[in-house]
C-alpha cells in the first residue's frame, strides 16, 4: 500500500526524525512505520531536502584529491587494528528493522544542485560583498584596516589600527608563512600614482619592513604616512615578501591584502 | 570549487555524477551497498566493510564540505574539518539511525566543530571576524545576526510565508544548532511547544515546496 499524502501524524513522525527531535517512543513507532511501509523512504528524503534547502549552507564539492585522502586515512594503518573492523550491531529491538531501503532500492539522499550554477556565482559576489571595509573617518575615530591571506599565505590575517590626526598605528599579523633568510615582508600603504604623495611606480609608499616569529606572527607599533590623514587617499594595504637587501624593490610576492 | 550534481533525478531515476571514484574491480556487493540507504551503508560501515565509507563520501561530502567552508571560509581548513567528520563518521561516531537522518546529524557535527575551531582561533582573528560584515553563527550572537544563507527565490518565498514562531525555532533548531531544551528555555516556552512548532514549520515547507523539489 503507498500512501500519495501521509496523515498529520505521520507526517510528524517524519518531520521529527528528519529533525533529529525523536522521543524514543517515538523513535520506535517510526521504525516500525517504515518497515510497515518501505516506499515512505521517499518521503524522508522529499523532508530532509526541504530541511537542507532552507537551512543548510549552498552544498560545494570538494577538491577531488580529498576523497582519496579521507579514505587512506580510515584503513587501519597495521593488522593490530582490530577495533575498528569488529562488529558492533546496532541496539535495536527488531534487528534489520532499519533495513527498509532495500526494498524501495533507492538511497535515502537528497539533491541540491537542481539549483546549480547560478547559486554559486551569487554566493561568491555575497562573499566579496561582505569583505571588510575601512571605516569612513572622523578625526577622533581611529581607522582599522583587515589584511586577508592570498594563496601563499592561506590562513594568514592581519589588522592595522591607525590614528588619522598622530599616524600612530599598531600592527597585528598572524599565520604568516616563515621566510628564508635574506628575506623580510613588507607592508606597502597604496594610494595610486596620481596622488599627491611620493610613491614607488606602484604608486605604493613602503610603510613598514617586519619579520615574523617561528609562530609566523608580528605585533608592533609604526608610524604610518600623511596619506593617512585622509583615510580615503588609501585605497589598499597590502603585505609582500621583499629582498631584505633592498626592500623598497616592491618586486615580491603579496602575501596579505586588504579585500574592497 | 565546483558544484557538482549528484543525482539528476529525483526518487524515481537516480543516476550517479562523475565523481572520480577509486579504480577498483566492480563488485557485486558495492553495487548493491551503493544502491541501498544511508542507514543500511552506516550499518555497513561499522561492520568493517571498506567500500561504505567511500559510499557515504561521495553522496554528503558536498553538504560537509560546503558547510565547513560556510563557517571557516578558507578552503584548507574546510578540508580538514570535512576529513574530520567522515573519519569521525567511520570510526564509529554517535550516530545512530533510530534516531535520526544521517544528512542532519552530519549537518549538525559539521556545524558544531566548525564553531570550535573558530573559536580556538586567537583573539586578533576573533576580533577580527567579529569587526568585519562577515558574522559567525555562534550562539552568543542574536539570531537576525546570523549569517545569511543564499537561498532561491522559491525557498525564500516559501520561508517568509511561514509564521515567524515556527521559522524561528526552525533557525535555532537546525541552522544555530541549539537544542529544542536550549530553545525552550530562551524564548520561555513548553519543549512540547517548541517541538511542534518546528515540526509544523517542515510539514509546511515541505507541502509548499512539494512541487519545486519533485521538478529537480
Amino acid at each position: 500500500m503507498s500512501l500519495s499524502m501521509p496523515s498529520q501524524q505521520i507526517q510528524e513522525l517524519i518531520a521529527g526524525y528528519v529533525l533529529g527531535d525523536l522521543s524514543p517512543d517515538e523513535a520506535v513507532a517510526v521504525e516500525n512505520l517504515l518497515a510497515e511501509h518501505p516506499d515512505l523512504i521517499q518521503e524522508v528524503a522529499a523532508v530532509q531536502q526541504t530541511l537542507d534547502l532552507s537551512y543548510a549552507p549552498l552544498e560545494v564539492a570538494p577538491p577531488a584529491s580529498l576523497r582519496a585522502r579521507v579514505l587512506s586515512a580510515s584503513q587501519p594503518s597495521s593488522e593490530t587494528q582490530t577495533r575498528r573492523a569488529v562488529a558492533k550491531p546496532l541496539q535495536s529491538s527488531a534487528p534489520r528493522r532499519l533495513l527498509w531501503g532495500r526494498a524501495a532500492g533507492v538511497a535515502a539522499a537528497t539533491v541540491i544542485v537542481a539549483l546549480g550554477i547560478a547559486n554559486y556565482r551569487l554566493w561568491q559576489t555575497l562573499q566579496s560583498l561582505q569583505a571588510d571595509r575601512p571605516e569612513q573617518p572622523s578625526l577622533e575615530t581611529p581607522l582599522t584596516y583587515t589584511l586577508e591571506g592570498t594563496e601563499i599565505a592561506q590562513n594568514a590575517i592581519a589588522e592595522i589600527v591607525v590614528d588619522p590626526v598622530t599616524l600612530n598605528a599598531r600592527l597585528e599579523v598572524e599565520d604568516l608563512p616563515p621566510l628564508q633568510s635574506g628575506q623580510v615582508y613588507v607592508l606597502w600603504t597604496v594610494v595610486g600614482k596620481e596622488a599627491p604623495f611620493t610613491t614607488d611606480d606602484k604608486g605604493a609608499i613602503l610603510t613598514q619592513v617586519f619579520r615574523v616569529n617561528d609562530q609566523g606572527d608580528f605585533s608592533g607599533t609604526l608610524k604610518v604616512p600623511s596619506a593617512y590623514h585622509t583615510a580615503d587617499r588609501v585605497t589598499q594595504l597590502a603585505v609582500t615578501i621583499e629582498d631584505a637587501s633592498i626592500p623598497q624593490a616592491h618586486q615580491g610576492a603579496m602575501a596579505l591584502t586588504t579585500v574592497s | 570549487m565546483r558544484l557538482t550534481a549528484l543525482y539528476t533525478g529525483w526518487f524515481s531515476d537516480v543516476t550517479y555524477s562523475t565523481l572520480p571514484m577509486p579504480a577498483q574491480q566492480p563488485k557485486d556487493d558495492i553495487a548493491t551497498l551503493s544502491q541501498q540507504s544511508d542507514a543500511e551503508v552506516f550499518l555497513a560501515l561499522r561492520s568493517g566493510q571498506v567500500e561504505a565509507l567511500g559510499i557515504l563520501y561521495d553522496r554528503h561530502a558536498p553538504l560537509v564540505y560546503g558547510a565547513a567552508l560556510h563557517y571557516l571560509k578558507k578552503t584548507q581548513d574546510a578540508e580538514d574539518l570535512t576529513q574530520d567528520i567522515f573519519l569521525a563518521l567511520a570510526k564509529g561516531s554517535s550516530y545512530d539511525p533510530t534516531r535520526g537522518t544521517l544528512r542532519t546529524f552530519l549537518t549538525v557535527l559539521t556545524r558544531s566543530r566548525a564553531i570550535d575551531r573558530l573559536r580556538s582561533r586567537s583573539k586578533l582573528r576573533q576580533h577580527v571576524i567579529q569587526n568585519s560584515v562577515m558574522e559567525v553563527a555562534t550562539p552568543n550572537l542574536p539570531v537576525e545576526h546570523i549569517v545569511q544563507v543564499e537561498r532561491s527565490h522559491e525557498v525564500q518565498t516559501a520561508l517568509s510565508q511561514l509564521p515567524e514562531s515556527e521559522q524561528q525555532v526552525l533557525k535555532l533548531a537546525y541552522y544555530e544548532g541549539f537544542s529544542q531544551s536550549e530553545i525552550a528555555s530562551q524564548l520561555d516556552l513548553s519543549l512540547g511547544t517548541v517541538k511542534s512548532r518546528a515540526r509544523r514549520g517542515l510539514i509546511k515547507l515541505r507541502q509548499t515546496l512539494a512541487d519545486f523539489i519533485g521538478k529537480s
